[in-house]
């Protein structure tokens, strides 16, 4: 062993003189008051950003205002419109004058209804065919093949199938709903590490428990980013699909506000249709973040 | 008859280029209790030999005997801790154990948390049993694996570079560990590990097998480490046989001792 100089002695005294007072001092609750308020600046930082954001999307929104001579309504109208429209959303004056509060009913209900139906269907099938290259090859081509169909092309189909256009919507939204859960769950089946298959083999799981105890534990992840982008194409698709199938909705509330020339009702539903689905992604990255085991 | 007996095994693989060889002309005979090493350089086909006693693999020449019987899957007589532990991330220690247990043993659900619970407490880890391997160092990984291999009480029991990734001080604990539970078993599990680690092997094993380089490994040779148990290890590193074996391994497995046997000249 080295011995130790005197050079080197006169050293650790410097480090534990300069050390050793300092960490008996620091109490914990001082600590941690330190981390909760530098977490406090982080918030506070990121909060200024978005206002400043905000601030920039307003000051465009309102130059192009101007730059259409007040054809386009500018914010302060828009947002006294809003606050309008929110202030009494469930009212119900017969078929052509409802609330917008029971508008975005009917679409998020169209919506759900599609995008569980999807999903319930997507899953499965993207389990397998990331599990088996049987189903891969057997299903892959018509993934391709159907996949970068627009959904509105399917609305004449559904409402040949369906004769009924509230059904021929929810149709629509199943099948945007399908492919991005799809893909997404065959791909996290598919990347299963041949570690975890291994200790199914060599603990001889049955296939109920590889499937609850290593698959799906392992794909959940992939699966809820698939569920995300899908509700968040469903979303997109159901203005478009109301315009379409008419009658009620928030498509169909932009398609009539147009039609009727309130072109401030127009820039509040898009405040709105924006709002909800911004609000779908953040419950969706929430959801992913509890189903991440790193 | 021995109680495992690999018989004119042979492993290869299809691969684009043709067939691989991986290993041939393998022929054991391991008794019951015994401890055996299998040692050599990387891709010799020591895991590949492990991987055909656990009946991960067939082999596609040759069988593989245990208990008279021949070996074609997996099966609850052995017990494999692989070489990166093979713990599932999202189970607790205490489930990561019991969801083989319940896979493997047909006992009551109580009879098996209690086989749980016994033998996360051999490995000391019960006070970590509600833990994510995440959460884990390596040695205590280890030894969740260790316990999970050894809950379904297999009769033959195999390591695959199990202290590979640990640290000396921890390797050394490891070691005592291995051959407490072998001992409180009554010395009746076979073990059989594969090892980079010549002083481990020694320390561990009634025999050691050394193989050739591969592809197409074979065994080199087999030596026997007749030094008494209980082994400690202060004692033993410097009795004459654990030399003589240390030596010979070293031989077997190394041609170079020195930078100047690389050509170098060393600069005084």
């Amino acid at each position: 062993m080295k011995e130790i100089s005197e050079t080197d002695e006169l050293k650790l005294v410097e480090i534990k003189m300069k050390v050793v007072p300092k960490e008996s001092q620091r109490e914990p609750d001082d600590y941690k008051k330190k981390i909760f308020i530098s977490k406090l600046i982080e918030k506070g930082k990121s909060l200024l950003f978005t206002i400043l954001g905000l601030s920039l999307f307003l000051l465009f929104w309102s130059f192009i205002t101007s730059f259409t001579k007040g054809d386009l309504p500018g914010p302060k109208a828009t947002l006294t419109v809003l606050f309008e429209m929110l202030r009494d959303p469930f009212y119900d004056y017969g078929p052509n004058d409802k609330g917008i509060g029971l508008q975005l009913m009917v679409s998020l209900t169209t919506v759900l209804k599609g995008f569980l139906l999807g999903s319930i269907v997507a899953i499965p099938i993207g389990i397998l065919m990331g599990a088996s290259n049987i189903y891969r090859l057997l299903f892959y081509p018509i993934v391709q093949l159907l996949k970068p169909v627009s959904p509105l092309a399917w609305f004449p189909i559904g409402l040949v199938v369906f004769k009924d256009t509230g059904m021929a919507t929810v149709f629509i939204v199943f099948i945007t709903s399908l492919w991005s859960t799809l893909i997404n769950t065959a791909f996290g089946v598919s990347t299963i590490p041949q570690d975890h298959k291994n200790v199914a083999k060599a603990f001889g799981f049955s296939k109920m428990r590889y499937l609850t105890k290593i698959l799906i534990p392992y794909s959940l992840p992939h699966i809820i980013t698939g569920l995300r982008l899908s509700i968040g194409v469903a979303w997109l698709v159901i203005v478009a699909g109301e315009m379409l199938s008419g009658g009620t909705g928030i498509g169909f509330f932009v398609w009539d506000s147009w039609n009727a020339l309130s072109l401030e009702k127009v820039m509040s539903a898009i405040l709105i249709i924006g709002t909800v689905g911004l609000i779908f992604d953040k419950i969706f990255t929430i959801i992913e973040n509890k189903v991440s085991y790193k | 008859m021995g109680y495992l007996e690999i018989k004119d095994m042979e492993i290869s693989f299809p691969t684009p280029k043709g067939k691989y060889i991986a290993v041939k002309d393998i022929n054991l005979s391991i008794a019951k209790g015994e401890i055996v090493s299998i040692i050599g350089h990387s891709g010799c086909g020591k895991s590949t030999i492990m991987n055909a006693i656990g009946g991960m693999i067939i082999p596609t020449g040759g069988t593989v005997f245990l208990n008279d019987k021949k070996i074609k899957a997996p099966g609850p007589d052995r017990g494999i801790v692989f070489q990166n532990y093979s713990l599932l991330p999202w189970l607790t220690v205490y489930q990561n154990i019991f969801q083989a247990v319940d896979a493997v043993m047909t006992c009551s659900k109580f009879d098996k948390h209690e086989i749980v619970e016994n033998n996360l407490k051999m490995v000391n880890l019960y006070i970590h049993k509600d833990k994510l391997p995440g959460q884990l160092s390596g040695g205590m990984k280890q030894r969740v694996a260790i316990a999970r291999a050894f809950a379904i009480n297999p009769s033959v029991l195999l390591l695959d570079e199990p202290f590979g990734a640990l640290d000396a001080l921890t390797k050394g604990t490891m070691h005592l560990e291995l051959l407490k539970l072998w001992n409180l078993d009554n010395r009746e599990k076979t073990i059989i590990m594969v090892t980079h680690d010549i002083e481990e092997a020694i320390f561990l094993s009634d025999r050691i097998i050394v193989m050739n380089d591969g592809p197409s490994a074979t065994i080199r040779e087999i030596e026997n480490v007749r030094i008494p148990r209980p082994r400690n290890k202060l004692d033993i590193v410097n009795s004459p046989e654990y030399r003589a074996i240390r030596d010979r391994l070293l031989h077997l497995l190394t041609d170079k001792f020195s930078i100047e046997d690389l050509g170098i000249k060393y600069k005084n």
